[in-house]
């Protein structure tokens, strides 16, 4: 059985909010992983994983002050929460214990 | 500058409420930045796109609505909230159960009841068809009987074309019935019939062997249900056996039908072919017999479609000219559907239709006070719950949600009574079915009538409990029941449970009112004289035209313990009736009045210890030589004294003529429900058909033992039977019984309710006069003055509600007491006892509540304000 579900998508998106950390909201979030990762983000998809990861509790969000250049619609910002982050470290451990397990004699295997 | 506006009507139309903001604000900010770097072509695009992208799942709103998100969670709150609360007041929430249960569990059995009565003969095809002939006996006075002479059925098939089928019936209990099997000889006493082949195409009692067409057409033969075949047969095909009745009629059976349904007054399981009537009753299977009636003989015809009955009626009328031109009685034949057989007690019906009503009455009426009780108890408590109610309604909880929580509150314990109700009905239905003679079943599963009685009847008590407490919670005002500072006015007005006791205590008044006037009225009929002696008699039936009779008389008065024997056609009082018409003296016409016949020999007054009055005892003879007459036939006559009838002839239906010798004393010929009728005593040897035997009690067993070897010694064949006489009497009561213990027990039920909404009343004005008795004992009042507070409350409360059930309590059974022509008197004293009966209730109630109420320390209840 699976302990933590999380999406690849939805981890990035976690990463980025963690980075963000207190100024992690919507155009934030998009710009921060269309320019680390050089990859195109539609609103609707991360919006989608945005509503998904808050449904499953590993984010929280709050409103923030409503802003001009949004004519008048407040920011919402997300932070992650205690079990957020046990997912991306469960994440984290899998991913490096897969690695550790790559046996040495086999040092040239190719990822393509 | 600003995006275009379809796009964006179409974002906040299809995307849900909780997001619409934030992404809305951040597609804003992306417009911006775009039009900054890109111009608006290009920013126009993306934000379609952007737009576009969103609509998915997750984003687009649901479609019921976001609101209903959050309902499940409320529902599940109300569940908790009720839970706790019962779990808080345990003996609040069992008195409601138990009141609500008391109640539901009458309005179930009594649904069952009715609906089980209802159901009479109504499964068989074109029911609306089905017609019995009665008739109407026009004298001085109309009698009603439920049947027609012996040929009609006959003449009626013959001579009309209204009916698809006619069919006679004759029933007779307490026949013989002789098996042989393997060399062995069984005998059983069994109810028969005779029935034309017809009767089985009329009604619908489906064969299981045999062939419909050919049954009971041949003489000597018979059908027999499967329970019967299985009796007397066994594992064995009873295709082809033989039934012997009476010792002497073989018959062969040559169908089997199916077992008969609960639910039909036909409940005969042996049929015998109409064409063998001749050899048992010569004059019931002549063509001749339209002399008489007798109420074996029923006919029953299965009309055309389209045939109006009354044009039936009107053309039967001419039997009445052909056969009996000169009678006195007159005939009219009428035609009683089907569907009123079951219900008209004119004509042998079971169970009235008023019965049916006024049963049902009974359980709406036990149900509406179990539902009084409820809101009594309820309201009562209301104040525990105004916090609860002032913290809903600051939260943003709307008055109609408030009404629903508290009726789904109600909705639950009326289910918990519901299901405890059908238990208890389920438990004690054997009990009442043995009690009641019926054959009542409560299945949910199977009776979708009853299925949907149960879910109506769940969703009215709860309306009708659940409604108003209701109203009256979710009325609270938030700022006054927070602070707690609730008055009685807002918990339920004080007047309206008043309203409510009153009601519930009427109902129960007239019930208990019901019960006292019929416990007196049966033990009237006990410890009422007869006029005749109905103690260690025992009554023997035997065949008539018994040539060994008088053997068996001589022999039986020589068994020490035995009193006096008289051979007679019945005793004094009896189900058994022979009516006829005399002429007096030398008078030209019948007399207008039918006179009751005893056939009876010397022995019979002594045994009976009737009294003459005047004149002397009848001779011993064997034919009809001389009369004995009651008291009541000189009135009937207009005849002053004995003396005038005495010596003169009377003579009986042109047939019998001899001086009357002797007047006896009245005596209850029927049961109490009818007059003393004109009645004469004669030694008709030919109908004898019972043997009274006067025995002494003291040694009674033994005395029995030995009849019954005289009795096996010369009826070898016959099985011994016998019925002391009053049981016999009794017996004519058993309808009354039964309903003096149904009333007994639905009288109780109401009381208990009502008491248990009694409880409910005192507790509330407990709890709300607590300050003021308080202040009373502070300042001097002593503990009677003070719980006269509560006294004269109770008192006004039965007074009132005594004052409504008096005069409809007397109304009613006044009503009911006219079905008797012998009666007691509703007394003053039957109210007297009445009202002590409810004063002792509500004094054991009401009591213990208030004196705790009273005598608590004032310290307690005036320390916090």
């Amino acid at each position: 059985m699976k302990k933590y579900q999380l999406g690849e998508f939805e981890e990035i998106v976690m990463l980025t909010i963690a980075i963000l950390y207190k100024e992690a909201y919507g155009v934030a979030i998009k710009n921060e992983i269309e320019s680390r990762l050089k990859r195109n983000v539609s609103m609707g998809a991360m919006h989608t994983a945005l509503v998904r990861l808050e449904d499953k509790g590993y984010i929280r969000s709050h409103d923030g002050e409503p802003t001009e250049e949004r004519m008048g619609r407040p920011k919402k910002y997300f932070q992650v929460t205690a079990l957020g982050k046990r997912a991306m470290e469960y994440s984290r451990e899998t991913r490096n214990a897969l690695w550790g397990a790559i046996p040495d004699v086999s040092p040239n295997v190719k990822f393509s | 500058m600003s995006p275009p506006q379809l796009p964006l009507r179409f974002f906040r139309w299809f995307c849900h409420p909780k997001l619409r903001d934030s992404i809305e604000g951040d597609l804003m900010e992306l417009y911006k930045e775009r039009l900054i770097k890109n111009g608006k072509l290009k920013a126009d695009a993306h934000f379609i796109k952007d737009v576009l992208l969103l609509f998915r799942p997750g984003i687009i709103r649901p479609t019921e609505g976001y609101q209903n998100l959050n309902s499940y969670g409320m529902y599940k709150n109300y569940f908790i909230t009720a839970w706790r609360n019962v779990i808080r007041k345990k003996s609040s929430a069992a008195i409601n159960v138990f009141g609500l249960t008391l109640g539901i569990s009458c309005a179930l059995i009594i649904f069952a009841l009715v609906n089980y009565h209802l159901s009479f003969d109504n499964f068989h095809t074109d029911a609306d068809r089905i017609y019995r002939f009665v008739t109407e006996e026009h004298r001085d006075e109309v009698e009603y009987d439920a049947s027609v002479p012996p040929p009609f059925g006959k003449f009626f098939r013959e001579d009309y074309t209204f009916s698809d089928q006619v069919a006679r019936l004759y029933t007779g209990d307490n026949e013989l019935i002789t098996i042989e099997r393997i060399g062995e000889k069984n005998k059983f006493n069994e109810t028969i019939a005779f029935a034309e082949p017809d009767f089985f195409k009329i009604f619908n009692f489906p064969l299981s062997t045999g062939n419909p067409e050919t049954i009971l057409v041949e003489p000597n033969t018979a059908i027999i249900t499967k329970k019967m075949a299985a009796k007397y047969f066994g594992d064995e095909s009873a295709i082809g056996k033989v039934i012997r009745l009476n010792s002497k009629i073989d018959f062969t059976v040559s169908g089997v039908l199916q077992d008969l349904p609960v639910n039909s007054d036909i409940q005969t399981e042996i049929y015998f072919s109409y064409s063998t009537m001749k050899q048992y009753n010569e004059w019931a299977a002549s063509d001749d017999a339209w002399g008489g009636i007798t109420s074996s003989i029923k006919t029953y015809t299965k009309l055309k479609p389209g045939v109006n009955p009354t044009d039936v009626e009107q053309a039967v009328d001419e039997y009445v000219k052909r056969f009996r031109p000169k009678s006195k009685n007159v005939h009219h034949y009428k035609l009683q559907p089907l569907n009123d057989v079951h219900f008209n007690a004119r004509y042998e019906g079971v169970m009235s239709k008023t019965t049916i009503w006024i049963l049902s009455l009974v359980g709406v009426l036990l149900v509406l006070t179990a539902s009084l009780n409820f809101i009594n108890l309820t309201t009562a408590q209301a104040i525990n719950r105004s916090k609860e109610v002032g913290v809903r309604k600051s939260l943003g909880g709307a008055r109609g949600q408030l009404f629903w929580q508290f009726t789904i509150e109600t909705g639950l314990v009326v289910l918990v009574a519901t299901v405890l109700a059908l238990a208890f009905s389920y438990a004690i239905l054997p009990q009442l079915n043995s009690f009641l003679n019926t054959n009542i079943s409560i299945n949910l599963f199977t009776d979708t009538r009853l299925l949907l009685f149960v879910l109506a009847l769940i969703v009215v008590v709860t309306g009708l409990s659940g409604a108003y407490p209701g109203i009256v919670l979710s009325g609270f005002k938030p700022v006054l029941a927070l602070k707690g500072k609730l008055s009685g006015k807002q918990t339920g007005s004080f007047n309206i449970r008043r309203a409510l006791i009153v009601t519930q205590f009427s109902i129960s008044q007239i019930l208990l009112l019901g019960l006292i006037v019929m416990f007196f009225q049966m033990r009237y009929f006990s410890k009422t004289d007869m006029g005749f002696d109905t103690d260690a008699i025992i009554m023997m039936p035997v065949g008539s035209n018994d040539e060994k009779l008088k053997t068996v008389k001589s022999q039986l008065l020589q068994v020490p313990g035995v009193e006096n024997v008289s051979l007679c056609f019945g005793a004094p009082a009896s189900d058994n009736h022979w009516t006829t018409s005399i002429k007096f003296d030398d008078r030209a016409e019948t007399e207008p009045f039918s006179i009751s016949h005893k056939g009876a020999d010397e022995d019979y007054l002594s045994t009976f210890s009737l009294e003459i009055i005047a004149g002397r005892n009848l001779t011993p003879s064997d034919t009809v030589r001389e009369f004995l007459v009651n008291e009541n036939l000189l009135s009937q006559l207009n005849l002053a004294s004995p003396e005038e009838i005495l010596g003169k002839n009377i003579t009986v239906n042109g047939s019998w003529k001899g001086p009357v010798v002797g007047v006896v004393k009245d005596f209850h010929e029927q049961s109490f429900h009818a007059d003393i009728k004109p009645v004469f005593l004669t030694t008709s040897g030919n109908t004898y058909n019972s043997i009274a035997v006067k025995i002494n009690m003291r040694n009674a067993n033994e005395t029995l033992t030995s009849i019954e070897k005289v009795w096996s010694g010369m009826y070898p064949d016959l099985i011994y039977k016998y019925d002391f006489l009053d049981d016999q009497i009794a017996s004519f009561y058993q309808t009354e019984q039964q309903m003096v213990s149904i009333v007994y027990i639905f009288a109780s039920i109401a009381l208990i309710i009502g008491a248990l909404g009694l409880y409910g009343l005192v507790s509330f004005m407990a709890v709300q006069k607590t300050k003021e008795i308080g202040i009373r004992k502070v300042l001097g009042g002593d503990v009677v003055q003070i719980l006269w507070i509560f006294g004269k409350e109770f008192t006004a409360l039965v007074v009132v509600a005594f004052l409504i059930a008096a005069p409809v309590g007397w109304l009613v059974m006044t009503e009911w007491l006219s079905n008797y022509a012998f009666k007691v008197d509703i007394s003053l004293w039957m109210f007297a006892l009445e009202l002590f009966i409810i004063a002792l209730v509500v004094l054991v109630t009401v009591g213990y509540r208030s004196l705790k109420a009273v005598v608590a320390n004032p310290v307690e209840s005036l320390r916090s304000e």
